[in-house]
């Protein structure tokens, strides 16, 4: 095994040109492998981050609960059931239980809040712009404890919804949009019965979610009760719970025991998950055929030196290095090839990552940020080192094999 | 089989295709021999000497090595017995050329399991030995012919071999090298190693102990010269 690994070494340092042309490979398929894993869990990761912070992992609404061939699966159990023509049945929006539901889950272990809103929907208007909204009425101290949302508020002024009863929070692109670009503007809620409120912008919300931002209204929840005329009525239920992994579960628990339709984040954000998922396998398969390329590369290298090293195999043998020793020997090549590609890379992706967060510019799409989200987790930098050791060990398997197939005696009549 | 014979091959036959290259050889080298073995190009004395090497294997017939008949099937332990057993010298010198000659007398040693820093002294006295001290940071390129040459003697018999296997050492030598190969060939045999020369030069014979002519791939004559 010395002998091996110093033939393996020395072959690495002396046949330098090789050894860096295909080092250059793994380098840049590490680098690259760690910086797209970086900027696309970045910003997948910031966007659920943020939209959990300020929506909560499970969500109790008033929804369809019943199936319209129920009555079907009852006589005949098992089977494929269309309904055709059934009437939507009408619910009331309202969480009639709400109180119990608090008092029941607030206690339990892996929920760390519960919130309860009223959802209404209606037009906001400043001066001749309008907008169609959804407005959420909240008791702001829960909505706080069980939320993070004063982290998001521009002004911290969530205390003056409870004082001001005439007060409203506006998503900051919805008050972009509106003409809005400082607190203390008056704006006119519009309902659907025609009814017109005057409320006073008291802060504005700023989660860097463009969709939210765009469409996100607060009020106090007494004041939508009053406005709507639903006094003490709520037809949203938020929790927050330990870890966003139980949410399919706790929905799941929660539709069964509360009779409402609860959702987990998971569901809520379906489409947004399938996309990132999708961005996923775009980073991978583009990093993965950089890899491949560099495996090629490493694969060429090492194929080219056993064959140009034929006769050097073959007096190995002649000396008793075994088929596992030469194996070794340029496996050991491509693992070394491996090792210095991935350290290299490793420092030319931390370079450019932080290179990253020094830029400025202003990205809106999904999310909004002033340059790069990245996540500098740890686990891309050894993610990106183990898979280039492997692929170049298993890029110099097979020339390995191959060498160590040569027979000396047809190496030495050769003359090769 | 005396007590003193190293090497010892029984009706060894190789057939290469419907070719027979050896018809049957009988033939033993006993310890301390300087045997060479002569022949025209293509009477199977390089295929007889790969044999005797252990890097070939007899179609028929069997080897033993120091009273003990060889296994051909168990490649492991022929390797080990190519490494510590035996030392080759080819007509090219074989040696890598990334590697200084240093570095190349020490591959053997590794192998064998010598510690590094044992198997670079060792390898300093050997090229010293043979005239090469103030080389032996050179790579090939850097050395002459005959000093390449000296350098693979100088790694064939790192692993102090029982048997010496020269397969026409001076085939690419100039006269002057030529002869300082034999010097050191005989300088080695009189210390107690055994060599078997394979080569057409039948002056180089003179300077061994016996001499094997092979024709056709059979024995034709056996001469002892001492």
């Amino acid at each position: 095994m010395k002998g091996n690994f110093f033939i393996s070494l020395r072959l690495f340092f002396e046949r330098r040109r090789q050894s860096i042309i295909a080092t250059l490979g793994v380098v840049i398929g590490t680098a690259a492998f760690i910086v797209m894993s970086s900027m696309v869990n970045g910003f997948q990761k910031y966007f659920l981050e943020e939209a959990l912070n300020i929506n909560g992992h499970v969500k109790i609404f008033v929804g369809s609960t019943f199936r319209e061939d129920r009555i079907l699966r009852k006589v005949y159990k098992e089977g494929i059931f269309f309904v055709l023509g059934a009437k939507p049945k009408s619910v009331k929006n309202r969480i009639s239980n709400y109180s119990e539901i608090l008092n029941r889950y607030a206690r339990d272990e892996n929920v760390l809040g519960i919130t309860l809103h009223l959802i209404g929907n209606g037009v906001i208007s400043y001066g001749v712009k309008e907008k169609p909204v959804t407005f959420v009425g909240i008791f702001p101290e829960l909505e706080n404890k069980t939320l993070r949302i004063s982290k998001y508020l521009v002004k911290n002024n969530l205390a003056q919804l409870k004082r001001n009863k005439e007060a409203v929070i506006l998503g900051i692109k919805l008050a972009e949009e509106l003409g809005i670009k400082d607190i203390g503007k008056k704006v006119v809620l519009v309902l659907p019965n025609g009814t017109l409120h005057r409320l006073k912008v008291v802060d504005l919300l700023n989660t860097g979610i463009t969709e939210i931002d765009k469409s996100r209204v607060y009020l106090h929840i007494k004041k939508l009760q009053d406005i709507l005329g639903k006094p003490n009525e709520v037809n949203e239920v938020i929790l927050k719970l330990k870890s966003a992994d139980l949410a399919p579960f706790y929905a799941k628990r929660l539709t069964k025991e509360t009779g409402y339709r609860a959702e987990s984040w998971q569901e809520s954000f379906k489409n947004f998950l399938s996309i990132f998922k999708i961005q996923k396998i775009i980073t991978r398969s583009v990093v993965f055929a950089i890899l491949l390329v560099s495996g090629f590369g490493i694969f060429n290298i090492i194929m080219m030196t056993v064959l140009e090293k034929k006769r050097d195999i073959a007096i190995l043998k002649a000396m008793g290095y075994e088929k596992r020793d030469i194996i070794l020997i340029f496996s050991l090549q491509g693992i070394i090839i491996g090792v210095f590609g991935g350290l290299v890379g490793n420092i030319l992706s931390y370079g450019i990552l932080e290179w990253l967060e020094t830029i400025k510019i202003e990205v809106e799409g999904i999310v909004r940020a002033e340059g790069f989200i990245l996540d500098r987790s740890i686990s891309y930098h050894l993610q990106g080192f183990i898979f280039a050791v492997l692929v170049s060990f298993f890029a110099s398997f097979y020339p390995a094999y191959r060498a160590s197939r040569f027979h000396p005696v047809e190496v030495f009549r050769s003359g090769s | 089989m005396g007590a003193d014979t190293v090497l010892k091959a029984e009706n060894i036959k190789k057939l290469i295709g419907n070719y027979e290259i050896l018809k049957g050889i009988n033939f033993s080298i006993k310890r301390g021999e300087f045997v060479s073995i002569v022949g025209a190009s293509g009477s199977g004395k390089s295929t007889l000497l790969y044999i005797l090497g252990l890097l070939d294997t007899p179609t028929e017939g069997k080897i033993f090595l120091e009273n003990k008949e060889v296994d051909f099937s168990q490649e492991k332990k022929l390797a080990a017995l190519r490494n510590r057993k035996f030392g080759f010298i080819f007509q090219f010198h074989y040696l890598i050329s990334e590697f200084t000659a240093l570095e190349n007398v020490m591959i053997p040693m590794l192998k064998a399991g010598v510690d590094s820093k044992r198997a670079k002294e060792k390898a300093e006295y050997l090229l010293e030995r043979l005239g090469l001290k103030d080389k032996i940071l050179r790579k090939p390129y850097q050395l002459s012919g005959g000093e390449q040459q000296r350098v693979a003697i100088a790694r064939a018999i790192a692993n102090d071999p029982i048997l010496l296997l020269a397969d026409e050492p001076t085939g690419n030598l100039d006269s002057v090298n030529t002869q300082k190969v034999m010097e050191i060939f005989q300088e080695l045999n009189s210390e107690g190693t055994t060599i078997v020369m394979v080569t057409h030069e039948r002056e180089l014979t003179r300077m061994t102990h016996r001499v094997v002519e092979i024709k056709d791939g059979e024995i034709v004559e056996e001469t002892t010269l001492v």
